[in-house]
């Protein structure tokens, strides 16, 4: 195996994100008796998220992050994308026997049922994103449709009379298909029926997040005061209700791989073998963009408004290649002693020190030459090697990647 | 004869067992099914490709150790499910959910089980060994996988390279055996491992010990996607080697 250490030669077909963020006294996934989930892991006992508590709070994120503003932005600028049925279900017919009276009569009808009657101009076309599941489909009904009705009347008839008959199943179809939905569901996947052909695997796999130090929980008590009670008129001192709950303070490692070539093919309907080819990658690497900062800023958690966990990242590191993805959890196998009176450093900074040395470490060993670009506070910063910047310029790179990529 | 040999290391990781109703318990080695769905995603297969899925598993002969026990939990779970979710589907129905309104009025309950902390050594052969994909062919495609791989659940993504080597050895015990001294960090060492292996292999005592006879129902039947059939193996527990200066 050669060593592949230079950044041209690097194919960005995984993009993993790593973050570490602390979240002080909160409570931000629990068990079914009310404690916060944990996780053993070498040296200690840990606290844990996850990772349907993570993405569900990245999923239903309301900010200028957002899936669904993404969603409007691109509803108004994206066409290449409206063009899905003429690009991939009627394109590749037209290189076949049949006419070209046949497979446009086909193509009218797919693209009437889908986009209504501003059909005709891929400018008024209602934002449907179609994924591969879908135009794979479609194109196997237009195939089948034009070799069994070569004329084109006869196939413009038999398009609509099956339109018709598969009314319920090609409405929904659309529905599914509808811009924010369709980005929700080619990064967290969906999966409704029992066909794996037209299901869509989520393009994203998201690892539970724990505290890289022993867990460190407090048992809260409190009482709830009925501000109404009068002891002048008899009533009691006041309590209404005694309950405890459980806090946890934590920094916690995260990790998330995009798999590149599953976000495009959901995204633009192509194989994702032919990810890097002649693809609009405009909207995926947007989703990449979106996504590094949905991970920096968006806190999981219930209790908000008793605890208020909006920490963000300190530090978010990633990485781009085509090797097998892999977290950093084990550099914090042993778990990270809360203080050091050697040293006198913080806990981030010994924590993110432990990760850049394991980093070190594992380059060293396997060669593996991911890209790597970080955005993080001065205290935790992993060193020249890896180029230092700002959210912004984090995620902009990151979504370069996969905007520029090429095979 | 040539091993393929994977070291599977992760905070959290499941083989899966039998689901009964909203318990998904696990066992303690990883099934036949999902060694071939893990190589097969390695390749890029894509889920409906049933036949090459079911070629592959049928050429498997495969064993495993714990390396590392870690410790079993139980992933609590909720997810809120619609009477309306919907979806299209390639057989041209409208395919829904079921039940009366009373089944949506509060989370679906899921219990998961899964194993923290535990690190497990596969050791597997192809019969036969020529036909394509070849233990080349599928110790490249982990190197550089066509998507990220998991062991068990998606949200159990390895911390190490998975593909760790191959080895030649006579039979799976020796493999795994073999496969112990190539381990990156390894544990501190005990001197016998909990392992299984298929039924036949290994019954020379310098290797296993307390070898007791099993059966499983580990194999997909690809076409339908449940598991079928009985597959017997042993389990029992394997000799880490003296090391030799």
């Amino acid at each position: 195996m050669t060593p592949e250490t230079t950044e041209t030669k690097m194919l960005p077909k995984f993009i993993q994100i790593h973050f570490l963020a602390a979240w002080p006294g909160a409570l931000l996934n629990r068990d079914d008796a009310g404690l916060a989930k944990r996780l053993p892991f070498g040296t200690a006992t840990r606290t844990r998220i996850s990772s349907q508590c993570l993405k569900r709070h990245w999923r239903m994120a309301d900010d200028r992050h957002a899936l669904h503003e993404l969603a409007r932005r691109h509803g108004v600028e994206g066409v290449r994308t409206k063009r899905a049925i003429e690009r991939e279900v009627t394109g590749p017919l037209r290189d076949r026997s049949f006419t070209k009276e046949a497979v446009d009569a086909v193509e009218l009808a797919f693209l009437t049922k889908f986009y209504g009657k501003n059909a005709k101009d891929p400018q008024q076309r209602q934002a449907l994103l179609f994924g591969r599941p879908e135009l794979a489909w479609m194109r196997e009904q237009a195939e089948r449709i034009l070799s069994e009705n070569p004329d084109a009347a006869a196939a413009k008839s038999a398009a609509e009379v099956w339109i018709k008959e598969e009314k319920a199943n090609l409405n929904q179809l659309r529905d599914q298909n509808v811009l924010a939905a369709s980005l929700e569901a080619a990064l967290f996947g969906r999966m409704v029926t029992s066909d794996t052909r037209a299901n869509r695997d989520a393009a994203i796999h998201v690892a539970h997040a724990f505290t890289v130090h022993p867990e460190q929980a407090e048992l809260d008590y409190f009482t709830v005061v009925d501000d109404l009670s009068r002891r002048d008129q008899g009533d009691d001192a006041g309590a209404a209700g005694v309950f405890d709950t459980e806090l946890t303070s934590g920094l916690y490692y995260g990790y998330v791989v995009v798999d590149v070539p599953l976000l495009v093919s959901n995204l633009t309907g192509c194989v994702r073998g032919d990810w890097a080819g002649d693809h609009d990658r405009a909207l995926a690497a947007q989703v990449v963009e979106h996504l590094v900062h949905l991970v920096a800023e968006v806190s999981p958690g219930a209790k908000k408004g008793s605890t208020a966990p909006y920490s963000r990242a300190e530090l978010v590191l990633v990485e781009a290649g085509d090797r097998q993805p892999r977290t950093l959890a084990n550099a914090f196998r042993d778990a990270v002693a809360l203080d050091d009176r050697d040293t006198n450093h913080s806990l981030g900074h010994r924590t993110a020190g432990k990760l850049a040395g394991y980093l070190g470490q594992m380059d060293r060993m396997y060669e593996t030459g991911e890209a790597r670009r970080h955005a993080a506070i001065d205290d935790l910063a992993l060193g020249k090697d890896i180029p230092n910047g700002s959210i912004r310029e984090l995620a902009t790179w990151a979504g370069g990647l996969v905007r520029d990529a090429a095979i | 004869m040539r091993h393929l040999l994977l070291d599977l290391d992760a905070p959290l990781m499941s083989f899966g067992g039998d689901l009964v109703d909203a318990y998904g318990v696990v066992r303690d080695f990883p099934a036949k099914s999902m060694l071939a769905g893990l190589l097969a995603n390695a390749l890029g297969w894509e889920r409906h490709d049933a036949d090459a899925h079911a070629a592959l598993q049928a050429r498997i002969v495969m064993g495993s150790a714990r390396v590392g026990e870690g410790q079993r939990q139980r992933e609590f779970q909720t997810a809120q499910l619609g009477a309306n979710d919907r979806g299209w589907t390639t057989r041209g129905r409208v395919e829904g959910r079921a039940g009366g309104a009373e089944t949506y009025r509060s989370p679906h309950i899921r219990y998961r089980d899964m194993d923290a902390d535990a690190r497990v050594l596969i050791a597997f052969r192809l019969n036969p060994a020529e036909v394509a994909p070849d233990l080349d062919t599928l110790a490249a495609a982990l190197v550089r996988p066509e998507r990220p791989l998991f062991i068990g659940r998606k949200p159990f993504v390895p911390s190490r390279p998975l593909c760790c080597g191959i080895t030649e050895a006579e039979t799976i015990p020796a493999a795994l055996v073999a496969g112990l001294a190539m381990l990156d960090a390894p544990p501190p060492r005990r001197d016998t491992l909990r392992a299984q292996w298929p039924v036949g292999e290994a019954p020379d005592a310098a290797l296993v010990s307390g070898a007791q006879e099993e059966e499983l129902t580990d194999e997909r039947h690809w076409p339908s996607g449940v598991h079928a059939g009985l597959r017997r193996v042993m389990q029992g527990r394997l000799h880490w080697p003296e090391a030799t200066a």
